[in-house]
């Protein structure tokens, strides 16, 4: 292939990743979208298959059998698991990206493709390596830790050892420090050395930056993982010379770093705060202590309630995905239409373990996603809403983020179910959300809590409201 | 001291049942008709016998057959007092009538009878005192409470909602123009303006009817509450820069101060040069409707506009209302109609009777411990407020309701509404020091060929930062796996570096991403495939 030719095919490739991810602007269009994407990257593989091969053919088998091998093992993992372990896979699936820009990095400084002609050329290629196994290296044990978290083999607490941030500060200067005995290392051994210590070092940082996030925020460092894998991606195509690497990395880049400020609006923090954990630790005075009497209501009368409302909302929480509570939900939305009400979802941006989360579990139990709002767009309704069911969510529908300036939470936008007539709260015990704030909703006077195992809950009103 | 009194005590229910009248409406233009045959039945479960006028229903298009298919009784118009046995719709234990009795109906009313019609008490005084006269327990409609319970009894709401979805109709039919937009091959039209002022029930039906005509509705009220409601229809609503509360009691507006209405007055002058339609809607309850639309506000109107009064019958909120008429004035139409619901006789006699079948069937209700049974029960909140005569006595009104609560402030706390993260300002600034950092290493050391990444890089980036903003918020986790997939890509570097084959470091570690990012790839693409197939779109129901 000439050059003329291999650079075209990678713009057109370039070109279908731009185009195939506009698709995902609305459902209907983003199915579409994934195929171009994929055909991008089929384009991209060939291509790159015809430069590598036009000389030799000798490493074809074994590349060859790679990919196979690979794609396999891809493809039964996304098979197999199930929705509700997606933000794992997330996670698992980006620490693969680092880890391939790492050893790619690492390769290319020890067999670097083409001569180096001049000085400087030699040392922004030996600067893009350091940087590409760098931040490789990073998103590949900060993913780890953050699947492990999701997952629950670790624990979801932030894990706050003192002096943290000086430790995370030398590492960071480390990384850059190291950088100029790296690029003056004449002999590629000793240098090599120096990149494998990077890799360890950035490593730990890693992993040190990721323990010091709490579950409920992985939303955001996930994102950010995502958006530094695209970093990495970025760099690889400087290091390889390479367009189509630099693209797809750079739109990869700075979709995760919208996905983090999309989070963190939805939390009224800043991307700092989040990273840095110390969560909670801001305010001026006491927050206002939360006192009064919870109500309860018992199924039988939650599903007359719901048998006669004409406007219902469900605000779906994490507790909703830990229970696996979406398809005895998806019952209870038909059910209610049967009996003549409106039933929509309001989502919060952050509800969940990943953006779009609940988006993801109710479109798995097969509600259409044409009843499932955002939380802009429905905020105004609450005061015409007659039930809302408040399924495994917390914070998000706390009011102290609206009333109590000395609330942890205070300013972050959340969703108003106070204002309906009927709120009725889905919860396995009274207590407080990851925020570890008290939630005056429980005690609101329109308020009435349903206390037990999501799932059940949802499963006994199901049986009830066919019964009414 | 029990008020619960059973109507006709003379008479043994076991013996008789209580019976039902329906006299023609006497009133000019009036074509409503209190009960529809398709109560009937219902009224007999109540234990009514029902006595229809001839003709009662025939100008809403119900006749006389109708009536005594589902079993009513027919009676001939009566012109003579009221005679003991003889078969008259005025002679019934109960008569029920749309508008109030004129004072030579009242003649034909049996003494201890029960009569159920609008009234308008304070428009009509004599007629109460005549009603007491006569002894007959006076019913108005009118007075019915707007509290939950009675709001399948309130014949003003559904009259309103009537009345105002056909205003905006008349005015339709009066105005020489499109409604809509329209975008034909002879030019394009915008769609017509309308004003809604007051957006009560009647203000809320002409704004519904407004907008699926396509016309642009605004709506002016004094009550913040409405706000909420004009709003959800598709209206835009209006506002005085003056901060006054209007809610009233029983969901009516209450008097405004002096500088709140000259802010309204100058509101109105300035709409009305934009408005095609002016569609009034103000009622003071038991007073004079309030001049709203002033000479001056006509004059501001363009010729051809039109202007829908709906407080006519209390004396308009337009200066130059003339009550029933339509008149012209310098081009600009003033509907005064007072017939609105009856322009609808067919269907507002259907709501009219289903609003009086429920106040009966409430009144029939059995009370504690007792048998079920029509009875003016005066301890029922509801009864008491709408009773206005009883035993020959004038009642006193009842206490008033309490005014609704104001509409909570939403922004009463000192947060901002719309909480912006504070750092980002000065992240912007970190940002641009980078890139101006970066750019200038760039601009003095790097090498050609890296310039020209860097220009791709650059841009990219921007590409990337568009077309990610405009993703669904729904599709943030199938984004989130596919531009996982996409990073993926660093398996073509991986392919670059395994391709000369052997067995030196480089090549192995080619080999090794290539499979973990072959994996990364896969994994993704199959993932996102898999979560956007579930994404369905609900299907008509």
């Amino acid at each position: 292939m000439s050059p003329q030719a291999v650079t075209v095919a990678y713009l057109a490739s370039a070109v279908l990743f731009i185009v195939g991810i506009k698709g995902f602007a609305k459902p209907d269009t983003a199915k579409t979208g994934n195929a171009l994407t994929i055909l991008g990257m089929l384009i991209a593989v060939a291509v790159t298959g015809l430069v590598a091969f036009s000389a030799t053919t000798e490493g074809l088998p074994f590349v060859a059998g790679t990919i196979a091998i690979g794609a396999v093992i891809g493809a039964l993992l996304a098979r197999s698991l199930p929705m509700t372990a997606m933000p794992e896979l997330v996670g698992l699936l980006n620490s693969f990206g680092g880890l391939a820009a790492v050893f790619v990095g690492i390769s290319s400084y020890l067999a670097p493709g083409h001569a180096y002609t001049t000085e400087a050329e030699r040392n922004v290629h030996l600067v893009e390596c350091w940087l590409g196994v760098a931040i490789g290296s990073l998103t590949f044990t900060g993913s780890v830790v953050a699947w492990a978290k999701l997952r629950g083999t670790l624990s979801g607490k932030p894990l706050l050892f003192p002096g943290r941030h000086l430790l995370n500060l030398a590492l960071v200067g480390a990384t850059i420090g190291l950088a100029w005995p790296f690029v003056g290392e004449a002999s590629t051994d000793a240098g090599l050395t120096w990149i494998l210590a990077l890799t360890a070092i950035t490593g730990v940082l890693g992993i040190t930056l990721v323990l010091a996030i709490g579950g409920a925020d992985m939303p955001v460092v996930i994102s950010l993982l995502n958006s530094y894998s695209g970093w990495a991606g970025a760099m690889t195509g400087f290091v390889l010379q390479n367009d189509v690497l630099i693209v797809s990395g750079a739109i990869v880049g700075s979709s995760g770093i919208i996905l983090t400020i999309v989070m963190c609006r939805g939390m009224n923090r800043s991307v700092l705060n989040v990273v840095f954990g110390g969560f909670g630790t801001e305010g001026g005075g006491p927050a206002r202590k939360v006192e009064g009497e919870v109500r309860e209501l018992d199924v039988a009368a939650v599903a007359a309630a719901l048998s006669t409302a004409k406007e219902v909302v469900i605000v779906p929480g994490y507790g909703m995905a830990v229970a696996r509570a979406q398809h005895p939900v998806k019952e209870l939305v038909e059910l209610v239409q049967a009996h003549g009400g409106r039933v929509r979802f309001a989502i919060h941006p952050v509800a969940g373990r990943l953006p779009g989360h609940m988006n993801v579990l109710l479109a798995e139990a097969g509600v259409p996603y044409d009843l499932v709002h955002e939380m802009e767009t429905i905020n105004t309704d609450f005061p015409k809403t007659d039930v809302v069911l408040v399924i495994g969510a917390n914070d998000i529908v706390n009011p102290a983020a609206v009333d109590d300036p000395n609330s942890a939470i205070a300013g972050m936008p959340v969703l108003h179910v106070w204002e309906s007539a009927l709120t009725v709260v889905f919860k396995r015990s009274l207590g407080a959300g990851y925020a570890g704030v008290d939630n005056a909703l429980f005690l609101h006077e329109r308020t009435r809590m349903l206390f037990g195992d999501a799932k059940k809950t949802a499963d006994a009103l199901v049986a009830a409201l066919r019964n009414v | 001291m029990t008020h619960c009194v059973m109507v006709g005590a003379s008479y043994d229910p076991a013996v008789r049942t209580l019976t039902l009248g329906v006299p023609r409406e006497r009133a000019p233009r009036e074509k409503r008709v209190a009960i529809v045959p398709g109560v009937v039945a219902k009224l007999k479960e109540l234990g009514f016998e029902v006595v229809v006028e001839s003709g009662a229903g025939e100008a809403a298009g119900y006749g006389d057959d109708s009536y005594r298919d589902v079993g009513a009784t027919i009676a001939s118009a009566s012109d003579g007092p009221y005679r003991e046995g003889a078969a008259s719709a005025y002679g019934c234990d109960v008569v029920v009538k749309v508008m109030p009795f004129e004072h030579d109906e009242l003649a034909k009313l049996r003494e201890g009878a029960t009569t159920i019609s609008l009234l308008y008490p304070a428009r009509n005084p004599e007629l109460v005192k005549a009603l007491a006269a006569r002894g007959v327990t006076a019913i108005a409609l009118d007075k019915i409470p707007r509290i939950t319970r009675a709001q399948k009894m309130d014949v003003l709401s559904s009259m309103a909602n009537l009345a105002g979805y056909r205003a905006v109709l008349e005015a339709a039919a009066a105005f020489q123009g499109f409604f809509g937009a329209q975008v034909t091959a002879a030019g394009t039209e915008r769609p017509a303006r309308i004003l809604v002022i007051g957006a009560g029930v009647a203000g809320l039906a002409a704004i519904a009817a407004g907008r699926a005509l396509g016309a642009e509705v605004r709506a002016f009220d004094v009550r913040a509450a409405a706000k909420e409601q004009v709003e959800s229809l598709g209206g835009k609503f209006l506002t005085v820069e003056l901060d006054e509360s209007g809610e009233g009691a029983g969901g009516y507006a209450k008097s405004m101060s002096k500088e709140f209405i000259e802010a309204e007055m100058a509101l109105f002058r300035a709409q009305a040069k934009e408005v095609d339609v002016i569609v009034t809607t103000a009622l003071v309850p038991g007073a004079k409707a309030p001049i709203l639309v002033g000479d001056d506000v006509v004059a501001c109107l363009k010729p051809g506009s039109v202007v829908v009064d709906l407080a006519a019958e209390q004396g308009g909120n337009c200066s130059l209302t003339k009550p029933g008429e339509a008149v012209v004035h310098e081009g600009v139409t003033i509907l005064g109609y007072t017939d609105l619901p009856s322009r609808m006789a067919a269907t507002s006699s259907r709501f009219f009777a289903g609003n009086v079948l429920a106040l009966l069937s409430d009144m029939a209700r059995a009370p504690a411990g007792g048998e079920a049974g029509f009875r003016v029960d005066l301890e029922d909140e509801v009864v008491r407020a709408a009773t206005l005569t009883h035993g020959g006595q004038e009642l006193p009104p009842p206490p008033p309701p309490e005014p609704s609560p104001p509409a909570p402030k939403k922004d009463a706390p000192t947060i901002a509404k719309k909480p912006e993260p504070k750092p980002e300002s000065a992240g912007a600034i970190v940002f641009g020091i980078l890139m101006a950092v970066a750019f200038t290493l760039v601009a003095f050391y790097a090498p050609d060929a890296f310039v020209q990444r860097f220009t791709v890089f650059i841009l990219a980036c921007f590409v990337g930062w568009q077309v990610v903003w405009a993703v669904a918020p729904a599709l943030h986790t199938p984004l989130m796996s596919v531009t996982n997939a996409v990073s993926g890509i660093v398996l073509v570097g991986g392919l670059l570096q395994a391709a000369p084959g052997g067995s030196s470091l480089a090549v192995i570690l080619g080999l090794c991403a290539l499979l973990v990012a072959t994996i990364n790839v896969a994994g993704g693409f199959f993932v996102t495939d898999r979560m956007l197939g579930m994404f369905k779109k609900g299907g008509p129901r």
